[in-house]
Formats: C-alpha cells, structure tokens, sequence
C-alpha cells in the first residue's frame, strides 16, 4: 500500500481503502489516483475531507464512477471518495412529496424506489440510467425533461454538504419555500465536487405519470428539423421533452435513417389528445409514429444514453430560435470524425433550451489531429460564444480538453469564483481547476 | 459624515443622477422610513434615483470611496424589514430604472431593468400569449428586482415554482461600483450557479440592475373551486389529500375564520359565510380538456375532508368573485386592526392540519387574533397577528407569539421564512434553523461579494459574536 492509502485504511478500515494500484477503474480524465477510499457516512466523507486538507491530499468525489472520464480534467488525483457505501434513503414522505437519501443511490434505484409508491422524479440526465443522483446534482446535469419541468436545481429542497475542510453544512431544507438566509444550495448544485462532497440530498417528487406518449416527426434534413422543433418548442401545448435527433450518417434503419423531432408527452388522455391536436395544427405536421408507454419511453431512454460509447461529447448552445443555424455550424465538426466508425456522429438537441449535443464515436487520428482538433474546437468557441453561445466540451480526451478547455473562459468574474471556492475549500484540495479553469 | 451627506458628496451624487435624483429633506425621507412591515423605522441619510447600470456603478463607487453603506430598494413592499436604511446609510432607490429593455418573443425571455413592477412585465408580454408566473399578492406594486432579492413566490408558484426558477441572467453592481453579468439564456458558462445564489441575497451582495428572465406562454383554460370548511384542520387536511393524490393545482390557498369576517366586514365582501373556519381556493390552469377532471378529483377529496359547500367557476368574471376573498384580505385586515404582523413561514404539507391548531392555540393563550391567509399547496404559512402599535402589552404579546409560532413550524419541520426573507425582522430566529457553522458561511459568501459588509448592512445574518445554540 502507498503511503496514502495506508494512512487511510489505519483511519478508517482496509476494508475501505483501494490501494494505488488497483485504481484504473477509478481514474479521473486518465488520471490515477494513489488511493479510493469508500465513506460509509458523512462523518467518515468529513473526517477524509479534514485529513486531505490538512495533509493536501486532491480529492474528487465519485458516484458510481460512470463519468469519470468527464468535465476539466483535475491537474492530479491523490483520493478518490467513492460514495457508492452511501446509498440509503434516510426519509421518505410521500404526502409531502419528498425523499432524502444518501448520494451514492442510483438514479434508476431511486426512480423505482419512487415509481413502486405512485410518485416520480423527472430526471433523465446523459449517461448510464444508474449513475447517482449525488453525481447528477453535483454535475448539474439535466436530461431533456427539463423542458417540462425544469434543471435540477428546480427539485432539490437541501443537502448535506461536506466542505473541503471537513464541516458539514446542511443547505436548505425539506420544504418547497424557503429564503431562510442566502442560497448556498444553487451554489453546491452543479459545482463538480470543487466546493465540497455531497453527502445526502433531500429531492422534490412528483405525481406519476399516467400516460407516456411520443410523437416522432420527420424532417428531411437536419436543418427542416431543427427548425420544425423549434417551432414545437414554441407552441402554447404543454410537453415534458421536444428533440430533435440525428443518427449518424452511415446509418440506414428504420426511423433512425432521417433526423427526427421526438415530442413527449406526460399527461392523461384527454390533455394528451389535445395537446397532439394543437402541435399538429400549430406546425402543421403530422407525426409519422405515435408511441405510448413503453415504446415512448424507450425513444427517450435512447436519447438519454446515446453518449454512452462516444469518444467526445459536444455541448453547443445558442438561443433556441437559431437552433438551425447552430446545427449548420456543425459542418465543418464532420472532418474530425472517423469515417470508418459506424454512426460516426449524432446529434440531439433541446429545443426548448437550444443546447445542441453532438455525439462523436470516435476521432479521426490521422497526422496532426490533435492540432487540427483543437483549433476548430477553439475556432467554433468562439464564433458561438460571439454570438452569445457557449461549447462545453462534456467528455473527450483529456489532452484535448486540457488545450481547449472544458468550457469557456470565466472573464471578469473568474475571481469572484475563486474567492467563493477559497471559503469552502480553504487548502485546494477540491481540484477547483475543473469548474474555474 | 454620519447623519448628513457632505456637500461635496451630494453634488457629486447630483452630477451623475441629475438634480432631483437625490432626495435629502425630511420631509420627503420619511416615504423611505419603513417598508410594508412597518413595525421598523428608520430614515435614510438620503435616497438616490440612478436610471441604469452606470449610474448605479457610479453612484456605488462613490459611496464606497467614503465608506457609507448603501441599502437597495424596490417598491418597499417587503415584509421583513429588508430596505431599511439607518441615517448613516444611502438609499438606492430603483423606481427610476423602470424600462422593459427587450422582449424576445421567440425564445421567450425578457429583460427588465430592476424597477419595472411585476404585473407591468406580464402585462407587457400579454400580446405575445405569454407571461410571467411568480405573481405575489403585491404583484400590482412590488418590484422584479424586490422580487429578485427576496426570491419571492405567490399564489401560482405551486404549479410554476417561485422566482429563482425564471431568472436566468443577472447584471450586478457590487459595492465598490464593479459591474459583473451572470448567466444568460442560450449559453451555458462554467463557475457556479451565482444566479441562483443571488436570487434571495436580499440587497446584499450588490444591486440586480438589469435581469433576465424567462416567461411562459399563457395556459389555455382555468378553472376555480371554494371549498367553505366547518373547521379550519378539515381544510388543512384536504390540502394534503389533493397534494398526496397527485393533483396539482395552479394554486391551493387556504382563507380562515378571521380573514373571512375581515373580508365580508369590508367593501370586498364576497359573499363567503362569516361563520365558516375556513375557506380553500384551489385554481386548475392548462389545456382545457383536463381541467374538469382535476376538479371533479379536488371535488372528492374537499368533500370527505368534510367541506360544507363548493362551488366552481369557469369564466373570467366568477373566478375573480371566488378569489375576492383571497386578494383582498390583506387590505380588509387593515380596516380592522390599526396593526398587522404578517408572519411567513413553511413546513411541510402533511402537518398543516397541526401546525394550524397549534397557532390557534398561541392565539389564544396571548389572547390575540391570528388570522391566516396563505399558500396552503405550498405549505407556506402566513398567520397574521392583529394588534395595535400604541399598546406596549399587546406589543409584547405579539413578539413572544411569533417567537412560539416560529417555533412550532420549525418543530414540525419547517423553516421560518418561506418568501418574505429574512431582512431584519428574522434575525433572532435564524438560529433556529441553521448552525453556526452554516450562518458563517453566509457570512463568508456575503464577504466574497461585499468586502466592506457595507451592502444592506445588519440583515440576513445574526450577530454572530452573539451566543446562541
Ligand atoms: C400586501 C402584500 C402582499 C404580499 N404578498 C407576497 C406574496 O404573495 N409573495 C411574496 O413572496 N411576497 C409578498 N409580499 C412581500 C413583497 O411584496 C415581496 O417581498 C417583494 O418582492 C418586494 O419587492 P419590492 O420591490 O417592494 O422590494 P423592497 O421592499 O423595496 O425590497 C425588498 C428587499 O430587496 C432588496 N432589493 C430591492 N431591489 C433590489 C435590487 N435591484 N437589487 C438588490 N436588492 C434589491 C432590498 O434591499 C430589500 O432587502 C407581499 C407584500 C405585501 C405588502
């Protein structure tokens, strides 16, 4: 055992330690840490926290390690606090609509646990359905239900929060209102571990649907369909998910061989009926496929894991009325992709946000692709971040994204920031390079 | 310089907002002295009127450079004490900085200067078929920047959530006068959610001189029911039923026994029946072809929940007359006490029945009358304490009653302020729900934006030197 990972297995228990050399499974971006070391409470994630502080130890905190590979790659690893022993769901109310559980619990574990009782969590964030919601929060990271009902940051109530230091703030609470004092619970949200370790969120449920319907419309090119589901996004109907989605160009089956806009549907029959009515009316389109249940949610269930296998993510935003033109900005993103590699590239955009995701399976290596890679990343940056846009490079491979960065530059707010991330991580211990660059 | 505005000073103020945007004579601070909770008094040094971001910029970077402490205000509509100045403090004032800057249909999204009053953006946007949903019962009055600061909610903030979920962007003016833009539709930047931090800092990280915010189109159809309750826990009870069911009402609020004889007594008599315990209005908005089913269901549940009478309304007209008992309690109210404490707080819906009779009881025992108007969908409680300024005795009662009230929904799992902030009036209670611990690190926060501590001085966080546990 290295000295790290000693120290802690002496503190805590062998039992919870992994040792440096068995770490690659829990690398961040390609970085190895010495040691993994697995809380089974929050005193334990505050106790690691104090002692990495006191000895400057880099920690960064894992759900259930399934994006590792993704956001601003940390400068090093020393431990990685791996919240998978701390997955128990501490209360449940469901008149209040409310649950608190650990953050190690699994999204799809907690949906069930939800689902089993009638109540519902609208959360669909990109990646493998069993990632933590601890991961989920902590990333911000928001699927295409947010169009119908909002970011995350819209249904967390509270949290516990372990600070860099090692004190353990509760932020919020378990009530829908509440301004007792500053907001430091936005602040956690979507603030990738740099601020502290997550250790228990208290989640805002809802009613269960009682129908899932999907509406899938045709467009004959990327562009009509960007622009039919910008115009769906705009209807008066109500919609919990509007996407416009993209293959990848080899491909050739079924629904998926033109781009297609997906429009889901949460609501009883009769709203549903209506709402199919109005979209229809108001685009003047009809759907070629109406799934419901199953079959509607497998559509979107697609769409929430089609980053899976990429090698880069791609996060493009401009306002959601120049989503066609956003997706014409893509052209030249065609040169980076490998030709040889089924579904080569694919796309699927929030209308109502106007955010544009691109899915790359793989990179083309051939001579100087790091450069070339690089300055178009750097180039499409800064054409969308001129018109008021952003690119966030979601995952990728770390040497590029250590180049390009993550996401733009943070400009005249930058020491704002670090002046926010000191306060709660007074040693840097909490890699504050990956959210302030 | 405490207590007067150098000469020099004032003349600088003068050449940046213009002659008449600072305000000096007495007799003229004394329309800054409180806000709507107007139990704390006090009169600025002087009140001045920038018109933009610049102006504020200026105004700040002047004020800083003397050290003086500035204190933003809206409307003055809060109900905590929050834009309060004392006479070594300036006031600024945003009632100038009043323009709807753009409306961008298309992408749904607004930007408003901080003075523009909210139910002005909604009526603005009306001839798009869009809104602005966080609608407090002040909404003909109050500030979007008020509304900003206090992160503030209102009856349909059930369904569509309160402030914090519609601002997406920020221009702030901190203390010495450095102007930074936070968020923005269409993009997604790094760092943290500062929008959302802002949101609720209540005037004291810096000034919002321009926000965005998002709007929603207007729902196609609305439906209201009242329910009129014998007793005033069978209505809390049916609250938690419809919530527990899955319904989702636009809104959910609860007028009790006391309101309702403040109300009927009053021109906005309504034609409730004065000897009920309490009264729900419950609002469905959406497609219309869903909302008679919702209604039917609310129906049931106000039925076994022992309702005496329900009626609905569809049209524009009979809704307004169901909803007459709810918009006007506040101004019926004060026809019949010279005093009102509007208490806020919320705890969670399965112990409204509960909590209300426990404040029933506090009533009584400090023989005062507590009437409630509130959120009940939300939880978010207002008991109302009725007093008169003038007698000490009563004075006393009140307090030592809001202390108990506070106290018992933070027993119950709740929090002391659900939308009115914490300003000056919460101070004392701040401790109950958060450790010290916790209140240092608003306090650090706070510091990060605001060096100096000179930006709304004196509210959100204790005394922290103070012993408390
Ligand atoms: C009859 C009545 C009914 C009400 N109903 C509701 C309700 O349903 N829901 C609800 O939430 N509230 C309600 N309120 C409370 C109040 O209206 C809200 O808190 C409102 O948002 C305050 O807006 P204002 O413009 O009046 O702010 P002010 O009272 O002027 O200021 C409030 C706070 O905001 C700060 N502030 C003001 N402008 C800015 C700015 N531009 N930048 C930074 N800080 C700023 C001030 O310093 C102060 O701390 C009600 C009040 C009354 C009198």
């Amino acid at each position: 055992m290295n000295s790290i990972a000693e120290f802690l297995a002496n503190k805590l228990s062998k039992r919870q330690v992994v040792d440096g050399s068995h770490t690659e499974g829990w690398a961040v971006c390609n970085r190895f840490p010495h040691a993994v070391v697995s809380p089974d409470n929050e005193t334990q994630v505050a106790q690691i926290l104090s002692l990495a502080s006191a000895e400057g130890w880099v920690c960064v905190p894992s759900g259930k390690g399934t994006w590792l590979k993704g956001g601003h790659p940390p400068k090093a690893v020393d431990v990685v606090i791996n919240m998978a022993n701390m997955d128990h769901v501490s209360a449940y109310e469901p008149d209040d609509l409310f649950i608190t559980t650990e953050t190690g619990l699994g999204l799809d574990i907690l949906s069930r646990y939800a689902l089993d009782r009638g109540q519902w969590l609208p959360f669909d964030p990109p990646g493998v359905k069993g990632g933590s919601i601890g991961a989920t929060i902590s990333t911000a990271s928001a699927g295409s239900l947010q169009a119908g009902f909002g970011r995350p940051r819209d249904h967390i109530l509270g949290v516990t929060l372990a600070t860099g230091d090692g004190r353990l703030l509760r932020l919020g609470g378990k009530v829908v209102k509440n301004v007792a004092g500053f907001d430091l619970l936005k602040l956690a949200i979507g603030s990738w571990g740099t601020l502290g370790v997550l250790t228990s969120v208290t989640v805002r449920l809802h009613p269960a649907p009682v129908l899932d319907r999907t509406l899938l419309f045709q467009g004959t090119d990327v562009s009509s369909a960007a622009r039919l589901a910008n115009a769906i996004s705009r209807s008066r109907a109500s919609f919990a998910a509007v996407e416009m989605i993209t293959s990848g160009e080899q491909e050739d089956k079924g629904i998926y061989s033109l781009p297609f806009v997906a429009v889901r549907i949460l609501e009883p029959l009769p709203v549903a009926e209506e709402i199919t009515r109005i979209i229809c009316e108001q685009v003047h389109a009809t759907p070629f496929m109406c799934l419901e249940g199953k079959d509607s949610q497998l559509i979107f269930d697609d769409i929430q894991t089609m980053e899976n296998n990429a090698e880069m993510v791609l996060r493009l935003s401009l306002l959601p009325s120049k989503l066609s033109n956003l997706v014409e900005r893509t052209k030249e993103l065609r040169e980076l992709v490998d030709p040889n590699v089924d579904r080569g590239i694919r796309m699927a955009a929030h209308a109502s946000t106007g955010v544009l995701r691109i899915m790359i399976a793989r990179l083309n290596r051939r001579k100087g692709w790091l450069e070339m890679l690089a300055s178009s990343l750097s180039n499409l940056r800064y054409l969308l971040e001129s018109e008021g846009g952003s690119m966030v490079i979601s995952q990728g491979p770390p040497e590029i994204v250590e180049i390009v960065g993550a996401r733009g530059k943070l400009g005249s707010v930058t020491e704002l920031m670090r002046g926010l991330q000191k306060e709660f991580d007074p040693s840097s211990i909490l890699a504050p390079e990956r959210i302030i660059g | 310089m405490p207590g007067s505005l150098a000469k020099s000073l004032e003349k600088k103020l003068k050449s940046i907002v213009g002659e008449t945007g600072v305000i000096l004579d007495r007799d003229r601070l004394l329309a800054y002295e409180s806000d709507g909770l107007t139990a704390y008094r006090s009169l600025p040094m002087a009140v001045v009127f920038p018109r933009d971001t610049i102006e504020v910029s200026k105004v700040l970077g002047l004020l800083s450079k003397e050290d003086i402490p500035v204190v933003p205000r809206g409307a003055g509509t809060g109900l905590s004490g929050g834009a309060l100045a004392d006479d070594r403090s300036v006031m600024v004032a945003t009632s100038l900085m009043n323009r709807i800057l753009t409306i961008d249909s298309d992408n749904r999204i607004a930007l408003v200067q901080p003075g523009v009053i909210n139910a002005d953006l909604t009526e603005a946007v009306s001839p798009f078929g869009l809104y602005y949903p966080p609608d407090p019962s002040s909404q003909s009055a109050c500030t979007l920047g008020g509304n900003v600061a206090e992160n503030s909610g209102g009856p349909h903030c059930l369904k569509y959530g309160v402030t914090s979920r519609y601002v997406i962007g920020i221009t702030v003016v901190t203390y010495d006068g450095t102007i930074s833009r936070f968020g923005g539709f269409g993009r997604e930047l790094g760092g943290y959610d500062i929008v959302g931090l802002f949101v609720g800092s209540e005037g004291c990280f810096g000034i919002a001189t321009e926000i965005e915010v998002c709007l929603l189109p207007k729902p196609e159809g609305a439906q209201t029911l009242l329910a009129i309750f014998d007793r005033l826990e069978d209505a809390g009870k049916a609250v938690t039923t419809i919530i527990a069911d899955g319904l989702l009402p636009a809104a959910l609020e609860i007028i009790d026994g006391p309101t309702i004889k403040a109300v009927e007594e009053s021109i906005y008599a309504g034609g409730y029946p004065t000897d009920a315990e309490a009264a729900l209005v419950i609002e469905f908005d959406g497609i219309k072809a869903g909302l008679s089913a919702d209604i039917e269901r609310t129906t049931v549940h106000c039925r076994e929940a022992n309702a005496r009478d329900i009626s609905t309304a569809e049209s524009e007209k009979e809704r307004e007359v169901l909803w007459q008992g709810r918009k006007k309690a506040f101004g019926a109210m004060g026809r019949i006490a010279p005093d009102l404490l509007v208490q806020d707080a919320t705890v969670p819906r399965s112990t409204l029945p509960d909590v209300l009779r426990r404040i029933s009881e506090i009533g009584q025992s400090y023989k005062l009358v507590v009437a409630n108007v509130f959120h009940a969908g939300d939880g978010n409680l207002h008991p109302n304490i009725l007093f008169d300024r003038s007698d000490p005795d009563e004075v006393e009662r009140v307090e030592l009653a809001s202390k108990e009230i506070m106290a018992v929904c933070v027993e119950a799992g709740g929090t002391i302020t659900g939308e009115h902030g914490v300003g000056l009036d919460k101070l004392s209670y701040m401790s109950l729900v958060h450790s010290r611990e916790e209140l240092e690190a608003m306090q650090v926060v706070k510091r990060v934006f605001d060096p100096k501590g000179n930006m709304n001085p004196g509210k959100v966080i204790p005394d922290l030197s103070e012993d408390f546990s």
